[in-house]
Formats: structure tokens, sequence, C-alpha cells
């Protein structure tokens, strides 16, 4: 009798990192219920962005004033909307690598009909909506019908439509849009809040709702957590993650539109030279989301969204040379992976998410 | 009895099926040297322009695209594992970046090729040590290293990035000949062909590919996991470095941008050279081949007068193309829903962290 090795207990250390919690003793129930809400992302990242912010109003008191804060959350959304599409498709295990040349080709076409034929803006909201959800097609159609790894399937779809980007533009910016435009980029709904804050928080709201509240949300998670049990489950598995790509692609057409009122402008590289990518990815991860999926969810994503902002607003008050910015949200990345101890081998990331079982029909 | 998937069970189609999957990847690999054949021959045919070049024209426009070949040799080790490594094209830029700068300062140039080249590996140990160390995926370890490495490339080379090296550089590194053949081109060849002996023909190379089909089967056939990995980023790290050389001798400058646009084009040479995005299945033979197919076809459609967005918007065609080819063999294969989730959860399960020596 030969016995193989068994593999000791690896959850051990994963155990003795893990719950504090059920080791303390029964007497200090409010120091357990302390740490289990300072252990949540969401609290982390608050205490963070006021850590940082009461930091630099400490050293720079001109940091602190009103139009700054107004300033650091406005510009936070672009990215804020384009994360929360990045968070839904990363919980059903995926990620969206496409979304900065979506974003461009919905901010260069708006732009192109709002400057040459006065394009009304809510036609050109109904437009940016419509080229979203287009391209997010393209991209659920390759992951979820073709089966190809999802960050293959969109650095692919990242060139093709980057390059139609660039060939939308024709060589061409897009300037002198209409004032409706611009205005509205600057507009307050109340005095101090922009109307943009607002919509990005309409957005997470939504989004946290449809995943918390209604059968397609949750079945993201479950999808995330494990496509084959969700299959068996009954959950649409392949309609679901074309689902999530979809979203991803809206969401990232609605931020083109955003981005064109709030910059005013737009080139064959916009979305691209502003690390679209990037940046959603990192307000994903410094969120909390995992890239394992099935866990995590948009309120994080957008608090690290507001988190980068003010990040690289500290690094401009701090003088530091703009350069430096991709590396500073690089460490950020690094730093939150390192804090999220739960290590993910990323060979699951470039499994196919679902493959049919062997002569199941349907 | 313990229960090992995989162990134990009826080898017979196991081993048919090993076979099969060896053939498969011969096959692969002629059909992209005939692809290359056919390519070459298309353009003689068809594009005038090209024609013109001649042989000793052909064989010069390799040196627009043995840069990306470089880079796809280094990703396609570390992709055979399992593992991606994003900040290769980061990394190219910052060794051009760092061998100028140096030189710029007075620095003998091969010496500060050589120390530039010792930086290069150095990231890719930091982007090794990372991923085996701290146990956090490559994916996300290189996708940050790549904006710090993109990032200290332009804060080094400041705003007017040095240029014109020396000449016996610029021949050697750039755009010298010996005869007909282009002198990147030559070392082009002794590197691939270390690699591929590496990877295909020693003790190493096998634990590389192993690492990726199977990790917990290859730990327990006594691979030692984290030395491979650490090998293989650091390689990977290296041959980025040598492309970064490539890059500034080709240019006679020094480019910190140019990290960006070399990534992709060397991602799809390696999944067109017939490397399982997965890891543990591919042929280096396959992705020398790839190089040129892929370098070819986008130079051909340069000459005939196609935008260079257009090329790049072919790649990934091509990429999209390949991978539903690839499936498409996959499924007739029968590789079927169990042994992806064996392969799956093979790899799920981590062996316990064995001390290595």
């Amino acid at each position: 009798m030969t016995t193989l090795p068994t593999p000791p207990a690896s959850a051990a250390p994963a155990q003795a990192a893990g719950p504090v919690v059920s080791r303390a003793g029964p007497g200090s129930v409010a120091l357990n219920l302390l740490l289990n809400v300072l252990r949540r992302r969401e609290v982390q990242l608050v205490l963070a962005i006021l850590g940082l912010f009461a930091l630099c109003t400490a050293l720079h008191p001109q940091f602190g004033v009103a139009s700054n804060i107004a300033f650091i959350l406005a510009d936070s959304v672009t990215i804020m909307i384009v994360a929360v599409g990045q968070t839904i498709v990363v919980l059903g295990r995926g990620i969206d690598l496409s979304v900065s040349p979506v974003l461009g080709m919905a901010a260069v076409s708006a732009g192109f009909l709002a400057a040459d034929n006065n394009l009304n803006i809510w036609l050109a909201l109904l437009l940016v909506l419509a080229i979203g959800t287009g391209l997010g097609v393209g991209s659920g159609f390759l992951v979820s019908v073709v089966g190809i790894p999802p960050i293959i399937a969109t650095l692919a779809t990242l060139t093709i439509y980057g390059g139609w980007q660039f060939i939308i533009c024709g060589g061409m910016s897009v300037i002198n849009i209409p004032a409706v435009y611009t205005n509205f980029g600057a507009a307050n709904l109340l005095p101090g809040v922009p109307w943009l804050v607002v919509i990005g928080a309409g957005v997470v709201s939504v989004a946290y709702l449809f995943l918390k509240k209604t059968v397609t949300g949750r079945s993201v998670y479950a999808v995330g957590n494990n496509a084959d049990a969700a299959f068996r489950a009954g959950i649409p598995v392949r309609r679901i993650l074309f689902t999530t790509y979809v979203i991803s692609g809206f969401l990232a057409g609605l931020a083109g539109l955003i981005y064109l009122c709030q910059i005013g402008s737009a080139t064959s590289t916009s979305g691209s030279d502003g690390n679209t990518n990037l940046m959603s990815i990192a307000a994903t991860l410094i969120g909390g989301t995992t890239l394992l999926g099935g866990r995590g969810g948009p309120v994080g994503s957008a608090l690290g969204a507001v988190f980068l902002s003010e990040a690289l607003q500290a690094m401009i008050s701090f003088r530091i040379n703009e350069i430096w910015d991709p590396a500073g949200v690089g460490l950020l990345i690094l730093i939150a992976v390192v804090a999220d101890r739960k290590g993910v081998p990323v060979r699951q990331l470039f499994r196919q998410p679902f493959r049919q079982p062997a002569g199941a029909t349907r | 009895m313990t229960n090992i998937p995989g162990v134990g069970t009826d080898t017979a189609p196991r081993r048919a099926r090993a076979q099969t999957a060896g053939r498969q990847e011969t096959t692969w690999v002629v059909a992209v040297a005939v692809l290359l054949v056919a390519l070459l021959a298309y353009f003689c045919l068809a594009v005038p322009d090209f024609r013109e070049l001649g042989a000793s024209g052909v064989l010069a426009l390799s040196e627009q695209f043995l840069f990306t070949g470089l880079i796809a040799l280094g990703e396609a080790m570390v992709i055979l594992t399992g593992e991606i490594d994003l900040s290769t094209g980061a990394m190219s830029s910052l060794t051009g970046i760092v061998m100028a700068t140096l030189w710029q300062h007075g620095l003998n140039i091969w010496l500060a090729t050589v120390v530039a080249l010792l930086v290069a590996a150095l990231g890719g140990a930091i982007n090794g040590l990372l991923v085996t160390r701290f146990n956090i995926a490559s994916l996300l370890v290189t996708l940050g290293t790549q904006f710090i490495f993109g990032s200290v490339a332009t804060a080094v080379g400041g705003n007017t990035p040095p240029y014109n090296f020396p000449k016996s550089f610029v021949n050697l590194a750039g755009t010298g000949t010996v005869g007909p053949i282009p002198d990147q081109l030559i070392t082009f060849a002794v590197v691939a062909a270390v690699v591929w002996l590496v990877v295909a023909r020693t003790r190493y190379g096998r634990g590389l590919v192993l690492i990726g089909y199977n990790r917990a089967a290859s730990r327990y056939s006594g691979v030692n996991v984290q030395r491979t990995l650490m090998g293989a980023f650091v390689s990977c790290g290296l041959l980025a470095g040598i492309s970064g050389i490539f890059v500034s001798g080709f240019y006679n400058a020094a480019r910190d941008d140019i990290g960006d646009s070399l990534l992709l084009p060397a991602i799809t040479v390696v999944v067109l050279g017939g490397v399982d995005i997965f890891g543990g299945k591919g042929r280096m033979s396959g992705v020398i081949l790839a190089a040129f197919l892929l370098g070819f076809l986008t130079q051909g459609l340069l000459i005939k007068g196609d935008s260079s967005l257009t090329a790049t918007m072919v790649e990934g065609i091509v990429l999209v193309l390949c991978l539903i080819f690839k499936i498409a063999l996959d499924r007739r294969a029968g590789v079927h829903l169990r042994e992806l989730l064996q392969r799956r959860f093979g790899s799920a399960q981590r062996a316990p962290a064995v001390p290595d020596a």
C-alpha cells in the first residue's frame, strides 16, 4: 500500500491570516464588531480618503477648499462610471480591456456630430449609449459565444476599436463643441455639487441595486464564484456573461459623453491617452473586487475612483511631476493587491469562462 | 487511498490524447511555416513595391519587427508557465533609455548596454519575486509594474531622450548588415536558438512547460516551481531589454513611448505561434516562425499602402481568428469540460508552500 502524499492542510496559513475574530474572547464583542467593520474595504477606503485629505489640507490649506473637493469628485466621475462597468465584468470573472476605445469612440462620434451638426445633447446621449452597447456586444460575443478568454478577447477588441476610432477621426480632432455640452460639464445642481457627481452617484446606486436585488445581478456573482455550479443550478451562464460586457460597454459609452462635456474636445486617442483601462481596473481592484470574480461591488469601486482622483490631485499639490502619475497608480494597484492577501492563481483568469458539459444540448 | 485527479486512472487513453496533442502542436508549427511562405509569395506576386525590394530588401524589413519577436520569445516563456507579463513593452523602453542616458553621461556604450540589460533582468526579477514570494497574480503585478517602469523611463529620459549613438553601436544593434543579412537578424537568430534550446531541450524547459500544464503535478515530480517561474520572468525581462537595445539602435534614438505599442503584437505572436494562452502547451519554434509571419504581414500591408492603424487592426483580427480556430481544434480533439475542470482545480488547489531548498 503506497499512499500518495496528500497535501497537508494548505488552508492552515490562510486561516491564521484570516478571521482574528473567532479567537478573541467573548468579552470583546464591541471590539470584534469594530474589527469586522474595519475589515470592509469600503470602510478602509473612506478612512484612506479622509486621512489623505486631512494630511494634504494640513500641509497645503488650499487643498481643503470646497471648490477643490468638488473638482476632485467631478474629476473622478468618468473613471467611476467606467469602473462600475468594469466591476460588473470582473465580478463575473472576466476583464474588459476595451473600455478605453469604447469611451473614445463615443466621445469622438458624439463630438463630431455636435460640432458639425449641432446635435441635441439628448440625442447625443442616445447615440453614445447605442455605440457603447454595440461595441460591448462585440466583446461579449467573443467571450461568451466564441469562448475566447476575456483578457485576450478584449485585448483584440481594444486594438480593433482603437483602429476604428482612428479611422472615424481621419486625422481630425473634435474642437468647438456647442456650449450646451461644456456648460453641462461645469454645471452645478446645488451650489458646490456638480451635476456630474450626481450622475456618478446615480449610476453607482443603480448598479448597486442591480447587483443586490435583481436575479440577473445575483447571477453575476454566482457565475463569478463558480460557473459550473451556476450552470447546474440553472443559471444561463453565457447570457449572464454576455450581459456583463454589454453593460460595461453601455457605461463606457456614457462615460464618453461625460468626458466630452468635461474636456470639451476629443481626439483619435481620447480614452487611451488617459489610461482609462488602467484607471478603471485600478479603481475596481482598490475597491476590493477581486479578479477571481464573485466578490466585491460597485460602491468600493466608486470609492476607489474617488481615492485615485484625490491621490493624483495630492501628487500635484506636493509638486510631484505628472510623469509619475502612472507609477503612482501602478503602486496603488500593487498595494491594493498585496493588502488583499487571497492571492489569485493567474491561470484561472485565463480559463474560458464556461464551457458546456460534453453532450449537454440546448 | 488518496484521490488525486489523474493519478492511478487508466493511462492508455491519456497517452493517446497526449500523442494527439503533440501531433496537433507539430501541425500548428507546420501550418505557420506554410502560411509564412504563402504570405511572402502572395506579397511578391501581388504587391509590385514589395517585389522590387529584392531579397536583401525583404530581409532588411525584418529590422522593423525583430524587436517584437524578441519580446515574444520572453513572453512565450512566461505564458508557457500559465502566467503573463504585461510589463515587457515598458521594460523595453526603460532599457533603451537607461542605456542611452548612461552613454550620455560618458559611459562606454557597450558597458552602458550591459548595465541596462542588468536593469532589465532586475525588473524581471522584481516581477518574479512579487509573483512567487508574495503569491500575487502575475497579471496584477505586471499591470502595476508596467506603469512604474514606463514612468521611470519617461522620468529618466527627460524631455529630449538621447539620440545619435556611435556608429559601431547603430550598426550592430540597429541597421548594419553582413552581406545581405541584417546584423539584428543574426543576433536574433542566436538569441532565438538559445531560447529554443533551453525550452525544448533542457530539463529546465520541460519544467517550464509542465508548470503550465499542471502546477501541482510538476511540484510533486520535483520541479522547483518558484525558481522556474523566477527564471521565466528574469528571461522575459532580459529579452525585453535586448529588444529595447534593438529599438534604440534601429531608430538611433532612445524612445520612452514605444512600450505600449509592442505588447499586443508580442502577445499576438505568441498565440499565433501556437502557445496555449492557458499555458502548458506550445512550441518555441512556432513562436519564432510566427514572429516572421506577423511581421511580414504588417510590413507587407504597410508597403501595400495601408495605414499603420489598419495594420494594427489586422493584428487584432488575426489574434481573434487564430483563437477561434484553436478553440475549434480543441473541441474536435475532445477536450471536455471534465478535463478543463480537472486542470482548473488542479491549479486552484495550490500545493502547500514546500520549503524550497
